[in-house]
């Protein structure tokens, strides 16, 4: 393995476990991020915490069921379909499964 | 049962139906719709029945008890501190997992508890049955299976709702695993001796572990901090996780458990049509085609089915001025009576209902397929770059429909920020009312691609606003999480009711001023004031704006509703055959001017309320300079195109 996945990298159809959150500063290439990839933020607690909440806990399997180029990510986990905006996607750390 | 009022509180995750049985249960004219978000403020109903009287609430749509966004304190204060006599928890049958995490924490706050078992017909749609009487062994609370929509299951749902009223007993916690366990008691046993708040004891102890700092603000003794602190550092060194994730993963383990154990599979499932839809509705190609062409075909449609009724209706009335002339009245009077009250009533049956009612039926179409929350999926990207993220769009759509309970809705947004620029935003997407003045003046008397103009003129300048907003406003846009709603195949009795509420809005509120408007202005015009009040605002509207100086005065009326622009200005000139009176320039300059000079005065008020009064005096004079800079701006260069 070693190199680190998140959300938007995966293709519809994908299936992932999911490793963690960033929170720190650390930035990707930019797959479709627009300027904003550009600005430094990252996430906050609560947001980690309402996104553990959704069901994206350590060690959840989610499957990805559409990536839109530019904008979100919709995964399916816990039985429901939840739409991930593209910045948060890209801070979901993932591994293929 | 010896007192005589009852609260019941309904509570769960978004989107599952509470505002569905809420209307249902009370009659209640909650605006219900197929997407996460639409009940923003707790709503209350009264039900009277045998001599006993039940308060329903129903709470914002919620996934957890900590306190994340505003709804969420909202929810949790009222259960912990009401304590409602009943708490109907509604689930979502067709993802048990997500939703019995929030009963769990329902348990965890200690109120008397039933689960609605909602949307039973989509989860055996997907092939699934659940053992009711098996969750309900398990949980210790009494189950009822619902389709709320179609007012299955609710009458049982009422009567177990008194059953747990009348015996409360209490419902046993649900254990966590032993490490946690251990920490919680040793936690809950110091609280209960020291603290007395209306939170239960063991519920303080979980949210301290799970680092709520609103929980934690509440703790005056530092000695219970401390220890909490030394336990969490327990946690972290057993599972190599922060406490937080190790309880929220527990309680997720829990609920896989129990929603395991009772789901069966039962049949086949059948092919889901939602996500075949969603291949092509959402596709990153046709997408954005059905999008672009299902609103231009909602504007063509409501333009077309609009005008055509505006002038049918227009004709008829014409036949009642005969009539009303030849009354045996003194003239003052009869005067009045025709170009005050009647030319008033006329207008607004005949300019804003013909079309504010297909528009209404369309958005309440929207709302309850589900298509609405498609829209926030496609448009998160622009919607990004206006420092907002796609749930903003719900609001701003809604906007389309009228600015106040827009500005309310910004209510989902989870940081202040983004509420506010969104809420400033809300007041320029062009209302019902607007659009009654895009329609039924720019489009009939100068084309519709002219309306078509001034609504992408306004759009940029949406996008623009946005973006500088963005950047001067502190902080970074939040992101996107939303859960999908499932489409639904509208049900017409709920669509209707929908349209009736915000239509009865407009007959009982707006009517009333409008009639009163045009007598007011009858009276003016009886005095002889309307030439010197005109006079006044001459230098701007007719030197700067190229407008005629009496539309100064409509714009006056219309800061009480935006349609009485029009509806004055045919008052003023006695037709509404607006070319005999505007030119092409002016028709264009006054609907683009109407489009976003000051909110009206029920957005100022409850901007207001939701802002303060700074916020909000600083937004009515933006808007209002920079509808007369604009629009001043817009008249010479338009002086090239438009002699």
């Amino acid at each position: 393995m070693g190199k680190k996945m998140t959300l938007i990298h995966l293709n519809p159809g994908d299936k992932a476990k999911v490793i963690g959150f960033s929170t720190g500063h650390e930035r990707f290439k930019s797959h479709g991020l627009g300027p904003w990839s550009k600005r430094k933020h990252r996430m906050g607690m609560g947001l980690a915490r309402r996104l553990q909440e959704m069901g994206l806990i350590p060690g959840s399997v989610v499957e990805v069921i559409r990536n839109m180029p530019i904008g979100p990510v919709e995964i399916s986990v816990m039985g429901t379909h939840l739409a991930i905006g593209r910045n948060i996607a890209s801070r979901i750390y993932v591994e293929k499964i | 049962m010896n007192k005589k009022l009852y609260t019941i509180a309904l509570a769960g995750n978004a989107n599952v139906g509470k505002s569905v049985i809420f209307n249902q249960l009370t009659g209640g004219n909650q605006i219900i719709g197929n997407w996460p978000g639409k009940t923003v403020e707790k709503a209350e109903g009264l039900i009277e029945q045998e001599g006993i009287k039940i308060h329903v609430v129903d709470l914002p749509g919620i996934y957890s008890l900590s306190t994340y966004s505003e709804e969420e304190i909202v929810s949790r204060e009222f259960i912990a501190k009401e304590k409602p006599d009943a708490v109907i928890n509604v689930v979502d049958a067709s993802s048990l997992e997500r939703n019995l995490f929030f009963t769990l924490q329902l348990i965890e706050l200690e109120s008397p508890l039933i689960i609605a078992l909602n949307q039973y017909d989509i989860m055996e749609n997907k092939g699934l049955s659940i053992d009711f009487e098996m969750l309900s062994n398990l949980l210790g609370i009494p189950v009822v299976p619902t389709i709320a929509v179609r007012n299955k299951g609710l009458k049982a749902l009422f009567e177990k709702s008194k059953e747990v009223i009348k015996n409360t007993k209490k419902v046993k916690p649900i254990l966590y695993g032993k490490e946690v366990e251990e920490k919680i008691n040793i936690l809950t046993s110091v609280i209960q001796k020291e603290i007395d708040t209306f939170y239960p004891p063991r519920f303080i102890a979980i949210k301290l572990l799970e680092n709520d700092t609103s929980i934690r603000a509440i703790i005056k003794n530092p000695d219970i901090i401390a220890l909490a602190e030394k336990l969490k550092k327990g946690l972290i060194k057993i599972h190599g996780e922060s406490p937080e994730t190790v309880i929220i993963s527990e309680r997720y383990t829990i609920a896989s458990r129990i929603a395991g154990q009772v789901t069966k599979k039962k049949g086949k499932a059948k092919i889901n049509i939602g996500d075949n839809i969603d291949k092509i509705a959402l596709n990153k190609i046709t997408g954005y085609i059905i999008l672009l062409g299902l609103m231009l075909l909602i504007f063509y449609g409501v333009f077309k089915f609009g005008s055509y009724f505006s002038e049918l209706l227009g004709t008829s009335f014409e036949l009642l001025k005969p009539i009303f002339i030849q009354l045996p009245l003194p003239p003052l009077v009869n005067r009045l009576l025709w170009n005050g009250f009647m030319i008033g009533i006329i207008a607004g049956i005949t300019i804003v209902l013909p079309y504010i009612a297909p528009f209404y039926l369309i958005l309440a179409l929207l709302e309850d397929s589900g298509y609405l929350a498609r829209i926030a999926f496609l448009t998160d990207n622009v919607m990004h770059k206006l420092g907002l993220h796609g749930k903003a769009f719900m609001p701003l759509i809604e906007g389309f429909g009228c600015t106040v309970p827009a500005v309310l809705g910004t209510r989902i947004m989870e940081r202040d920020r983004d509420r506010f620029i969104a809420a400033i935003l809300a007041t320029l997407v062009p209302c019902s009312a607007r659009t009654v003045i895009l329609l039924g003046l720019v489009a009939v008397f100068l084309g519709p691609i002219y309306a078509i103009i001034i609504y992408a003129l306004t759009f940029i300048l949406i996008y623009i606003l946005g973006r500088l907003l963005n950047r001067y406003i502190k902080g970074s846009p939040t992101g996107l999480v939303m859960e999908m709603p499932h489409y639904r195949k509208p049900v017409p009795k709920i669509i209707l009711r929908q349209t009736w509420v915000r239509l009865k809005d407009f007959v009982y509120f707006a009517f009333p001023i409008i009639i009163a408007a045009n007598i007011v202005m009858e009276i003016f015009t009886e005095l002889n004031w309307v030439v010197p009040i005109a006079n006044f605002f001459k230098p701007v509207m007719t030197n700067w704006l190229g407008l005629p100086p009496l539309a100064g005065i409509t714009f006056l009326f219309g800061i009480l509703r935006k349609e009485l622009t029009l509806i004055m200005l045919s008052a003023l000139y006695h037709t509404s055959n607006f070319a005999e009176i505007l030119t092409p320039r002016q028709i264009f300059i006054f609907g683009f001017v109407t489009m976003i000079y000051i909110p009206c005065v029920a957005t100022i008020a409850v901007f207001k309320r939701e802002f303060g009064w700074k916020r909000a005096t600083a937004v009515v004079i933006g808007e209002f300079l920079g509808a007369i800079v604009l629009g001043g701006i817009l008249n010479q260069a338009l002086r090239i195109f438009m002699p």
